[in-house]
């Protein structure tokens, strides 16, 4: 039997069954279609879902191994985003939801393109995958989601202490980047791993942003996951000032991803190890957001980067120009190795992360265990033993050693800023050195920072195969790492014989790198962005009035040049007539 | 729909018909295709075209205007004849002095809006489509892009269950590779799509897959962003060249999965 053949035959069983137990008596809740319905969800489900959610609904299609978090296991009936209580099933809308509009950040896509009745067939295909839809008893009627309280001082106060008294610091971290001592270490159900929400980043929130995402979220926790129900440990006036806390965590619903970096001009020397000046100096610089994606191009491919996106800002003097970036990262690895060219394999089969609590979480039964209740204990051995091997050139080995799961520390944490080498020619000035480590032609500059170190090595690099450490331009940096959050500001001579130079009002090609070592990314694994741009904002800053009031005098000559010529042809022709006129008059006169 | 902003376009569009009705004069018809042009580009897009795009297009447009107006004597007298009576007539001398002084005021603004801009990224065009070459050479296999189709598409018709099986195969391709950038339901939105730039191409477009051949596709599969000639500038592409990674088969399955889902047929030999 071919393995369609197999499916077609699964698939009408699961019908079979199905429809047998349509007839059974129900009570109000349980809907599972039609037959008609289910097999037109078929056809709809196995072209656009079955890829991802396995054509036997049991998360294992052709891209689960590639994608995290992994796609719903249909046939467990556990769903995350729902408006009923904690361990019950979803209502048919909030399938429809996810459906309809996705989930942000993950490989979940929204599919718009459906018609209502191709969702709701689809909704009753999924329903036949578990038969926990065909038990009344595991319905519950959805919860009630109060109009959201203004987000006044006091609520959000009250909403800390709240945040503070339930823990939720242990996942989320103290400011909410996802950074809790708890985060490293958390598993769904299934052994995968869990990443927590960065609360901080709205945009990126599974269930949506919204005040009310966030109260549904935690009034019914997210089943499956580490992520419980606070709706029998919280009065529902409390979980609002949480959800205006946790609002206020970030300011905005979106990400609002830039191109270019101002950089703008002072007068002040810059100098790294004076944390206070410096950090006054980038106050009046803009910060720009870049989307991170991950490096999929070339072997190394990284198809679940943790870091999706990256802010940056520069400042520069009479001499010097310096870049800021920062971006979150739910801990700071810092002894193992990691550089541009560290070897890597086309993809990693087993991710590493995770993988130890994989091995303990075997039986999945449990899918409505108190997973909030009690946590697992952080791992305090995040620097434990993977620190041996520093400068070591090994690389081979990644698969082989065991402690390269939650608590390992093999690679580092790393970021790079790319400059080409040299600016485009002015006849071309499209022309870019490839935006993955440069090419042959055109070779980039890497400002690589191995956060192990918090120093700054530069590196020429003429594609991901032929990259060289280089000593010929002097970057500095300074790095920090706090509350989830990396910060690395770089410092370099604004002229340079070997490298690009920053020259007022000049656009400048940037692009980003960012490696997670906890994600096991090195090398060519890691989270990157295309080109850029810096924009070396003018020292002096321009007039405004002067351009301004040329443009105006300019088209007002122009006007009245136009008005004086238009009339003095206009009078000359009435002259003219009247000549002709006179002159007609005249040469008339003796014929009368 | 397509990415269009449709109150403008409709506004737009009624304020053109307007025309139409009361027949108006050449010279609101030139205004109102300027201005409306304009508008256009600037509010008509969901996405905002790079202001540079829009500057070159409406600097064509000018002319194309300019070039209408002076097309013949008779209806330049046509088109300029109410600017005259606006210079000449003195019951419109309360216009005109309006008018006076309200160009200017606009040169200004547009002067002090332009100073006071935000900063953009410089934009460059690019080919969308770049000539393919005459051969491709992908494992030591030379095709001829002229002639080369698909080898597996005629099974659509004499064999459907192994054509079934390749379209399968490129299906696994397909979600084991591509859907990041080019999106599960291959409108090239993929999770990764918003970090792109050029963003991927989007399949469901009826100007992508049906206007190309098929070879044209297997070069692009093949060959990549780093294949691709300067004028489609190669090095801000993400789209590796599947060569590396891929075998013949594979590339062509993948191929023939992608028409095969979106429901398309690639352009047929010498159809235009």
């Amino acid at each position: 039997m071919t393995a369609h053949a197999r499916r077609r035959t699964q698939a009408a069983a699961t019908l079979a069954a199905a429809a047998l137990l349509v007839a059974l008596p129900t009570s109000g809740q349980v809907d599972l279609g039609t037959e008609e319905q289910r097999a037109g969800g078929k056809i709809v489900y196995d072209k656009y879902c079955g890829q991802c959610h396995g054509d036997t609904g049991d998360g294992n299609g052709y891209a689960t191994p590639r994608v995290q978090p992994k796609p719903r296991d249909f046939t467990t009936g556990t769903y995350k985003f729902r408006t009923t209580p904690n361990g019950t099933l979803p209502t048919d809308d909030d399938l429809r939801r996810i459906i309809e509009i996705g989930a942000p950040y993950t490989s979940m896509p929204g599919w718009p393109n459906l018609t209502s009745a191709e969702v709701q067939n689809v909704i009753y295909y999924i329903k036949s995958f578990s038969s926990a839809f065909e038990n009344p008893d595991r319905y519950a009627e959805p919860i009630d989601i109060p109009r959201p309280l203004e987000s006044t001082e006091e609520s959000i106060a009250r909403g800390r202490v709240v945040y503070e008294e339930q823990g939720c610091a242990a996942c989320h971290g103290e400011v909410g980047r996802g950074d809790g001592p708890s985060a490293p270490t958390l598993v769904n159900d299934k052994g995968d791993p869990i990443k927590v929400a960065d609360l901080t980043q709205r945009w990126t929130y599974r269930g949506g942003p919204t005040k009310e995402d966030i109260y549904r979220t935690f009034s019914t926790g997210l089943n499956g996951t580490p992520m419980p129900s606070y709706a029998d440990s919280l009065e529902v006036e409390d979980r609002q000032h949480l959800v205006n806390y946790v609002h206020s965590l970030g300011d905005a619903d979106d990400p609002n991803y830039g191109t270019l970096i101002t950089a703008v001009y002072s007068e002040e020397p810059i100098d790294l190890q004076d944390g206070e000046t410096l950090d006054a100096l980038f106050e009046s610089a803009p910060m720009t957001r870049f989307p991170l994606v991950g490096q999929i191009t070339e072997p190394g491919r990284n198809f679940f980067p943790s870091v999706t996106s990256i802010e940056a800002q520069a400042i520069y003097n009479r001499d010097e120009i310096a870049f800021r970036v920062r971006w979150h990262d739910l801990r700071a690895d810092t002894s193992g190795r990691n550089n541009p060219s560290l070897e890597v394999p086309m993809w990693d089969e087993d991710n590493g992360i995770g993988g130890d609590a994989a091995d303990d979480s075997g039986d999945s039964d449990d899918f409505f265990g108190d997973f909030g209740g009690e946590e697992a204990p952080p791992e305090d051995d995040f620097f434990g033993d993977s620190g041996d091997d520093f400068f070591g050139d090994g690389g081979d080995d990644f698969f082989g050693t065991a402690d390269a799961g939650a608590g390992g520390a093999e690679f580092s944490d790393a970021v790079a800023l790319q400059f080409p080498a040299s600016l485009a020619p002015e006849e071309t000035p499209e022309l870019k050195p490839y935006f993955l480590y440069g090419d042959a032609q055109n070779p980039v500059d890497l400002w690589f920072v191995n956060l192990t170190y918090g120093v700054a090595d530069t590196f020429r690099s003429r594609g991901s195969d032929s990259i060289e450490a280089t000593e010929a331009d002097i970057v500095e940096a300074v790095t920090s790492y706090d509350q989830g959050a990396w910060t690395v500001t770089y410092k370099r001579r604004r002229s340079s014989r070997a490298g690009v130079s920053f020259a007022e009002e000049q656009y400048t090609p940037v692009a980003f790198s960012v490696w997670d070592g906890f994600n096991r990314e090195r090398g060519n694994k890691r989270a990157l962005s295309s080109w850029f741009y810096v924009y070396t904002e003018p020292s002096v800053e321009q007039a405004v009035a002067g351009p301004v009031l040329r443009a105006a005098l300019i088209v007002l000559v122009v006007e009245l040049l136009v008005v004086f010529l238009v009339r003095r042809r206009a009078r000359q022709q009435a002259a003219d007539e009247e000549t002709a006129a006179a002159s007609l008059t005249a040469t008339e006169a003796p014929a009368v | 729909m397509w990415g269009l902003n449709l109150p403008v376009v409709l506004v737009l569009a009624a304020i053109g018909g307007l025309l139409v009705w009361r027949r108006a004069h050449t010279l609101a018809w030139l205004l109102y295709s300027l201005v409306g042009l304009w508008a256009f580009f600037k509010f008509g897009f969901v996405v905002p075209i790079p202001q540079s795009v829009a500057t070159i297009y409406l600097a064509i447009t000018v002319l194309a205007l300019v070039a209408y107006a002076s097309s013949g004597r008779e209806r330049l007298a046509e088109t300029v004849q109410p600017i005259k009576r606006l210079i000449l007539e003195p019951r419109h001398r309360l216009a005109l002095a309006g008018l006076l002084v309200a160009l200017p005021g606009l040169a200004a603004y547009n002067a002090y809006a332009d100073l006071t801009m935000p900063l953009e990224a410089p934009g460059f065009g690019r080919e969308i489509h770049p000539p393919p070459p005459n051969e491709l050479t992908v494992h030591d296999e030379t095709i001829d892009m002229a002639t080369a189709e698909n080898p597996y598409l005629h099974y659509k018709h004499d064999d459907p269950e192994l054509y079934g099986k390749h379209v399968e195969n490129g299906r696994r391709v397909y979600y084991e590779n591509c859907f990041w950038c080019h999106g599960d339901g291959m409108g090239g939105d993929g999770m990764f799509a918003h970090g792109l730039n050029p963003v991927p191409s989007n399949f469901n477009d009826v100007g992508t897959l049906p206007a190309l051949q098929s070879s044209f596709v297997h070069w692009r599969i093949a060959k990549g962003g780093p294949g691709m000639p300067a004028g489609g500038t190669p090095w801000d592409s993400a789209m590796p060249a599947w060569e590396k990674f891929l075998t013949t088969e594979e590339m062509w399955d993948v191929n023939l999965f992608i028409y095969d889902f979106n429901g398309y047929e690639p352009r047929a030999l010498g159809q235009h």
